[in-house]
């Protein structure tokens, strides 16, 4: 099972004020929250991070039949950036989970999988028509949809 | 406090993040903050801080966990107040 998210940094840039007090303790463990405030860019961190949570909430929470809102338990280690791609391992209720991330200037796009490397998906990015609703048709394995952008992945 | 103020103490908070007037203008005690309101997460996280500073109550990660809806948040909100 994969599970993906993307980040349109724009529009969470105009929604979301995640230096407003308490923000990140709500959302981010003590290690993230130490990787947000040592790193060059902290946006693109926060953002990165995020996307990771989500990306394995998607999997976790249809594997084990879990809803919540519980950010705090989806604990991302192993965070690595080289360039445009990052790797990271997210762990949640002692499942491990493994994401590979795409950093682009507009956007982040990570996708998520049980195993490392992640299962070889194909992915497919585009402007995101809340009209069109045709890519339904094409069975993709996972969807993500923020902003302008709809992120679809295939097996 | 009494309940329909609370509600539209709620109603007031989650209007700033809400993406579906129509679901916003029919909020009851139903109404899921996701699939009806479609409020993105990153701003489910707002709304608790907004819930947190409206009722000077702190609201802990395991009750942050179950407000997805208006009646999960309302009987958090109830509970939190009691205990002060």
């Amino acid at each position: 099972m994969i599970g993906n998210d993307i980040v349109d940094l724009y529009q969470a840039d105009a929604d979301s004020n995640w230096r407003r007090k308490g923000y990140l303790q709500k959302v981010f463990t003590m290690e993230e929250q130490q990787l947000i405030q040592t790193s060059s860019n902290p946006c693109q961190m926060v953002w990165l991070l995020w996307s990771m949570k989500e990306a394995v909430y998607k999997i976790h929470s249809r594997k084990k039949n879990w809803q919540a809102f519980a950010p705090g338990k989806l604990c991302c280690t192993e965070v690595k950036i080289s360039g445009q791609c990052a790797s990271g391992v997210v762990t949640c209720q002692r499942v491990r989970y493994f994401t590979q991330s795409s950093l682009c200037p507009d956007f982040i796009h990570t996708i998520a999988g049980e195993s490392f490397p992640v299962e070889a998906a194909r992915i497919r990015i585009s402007s995101y028509d809340p009209s069109d609703l045709s890519y339904r048709n094409t069975a993709p394995a996972t969807v993500s949809h923020h902003g302008r952008y709809l992120a679809l992945a295939y097996l | 406090m009494d309940r329909q103020l609370l509600l539209s103490k709620l109603k007031t908070i989650v209007a700033s993040y809400s993406h579906d007037k129509d679901a916003l203008e029919y909020l009851n005690e139903t109404t899921d903050f996701t699939k009806d309101l479609k409020i993105n997460s990153a701003n489910l996280v707002d709304v608790v801080l907004d819930v947190e500073e409206e009722f000077d109550i702190e609201i802990d990660n395991l009750s942050m966990e179950r407000m997805l809806n208006v009646s999960a948040a309302i009987e958090i909100i109830e509970t939190k107040l009691k205990e002060k």
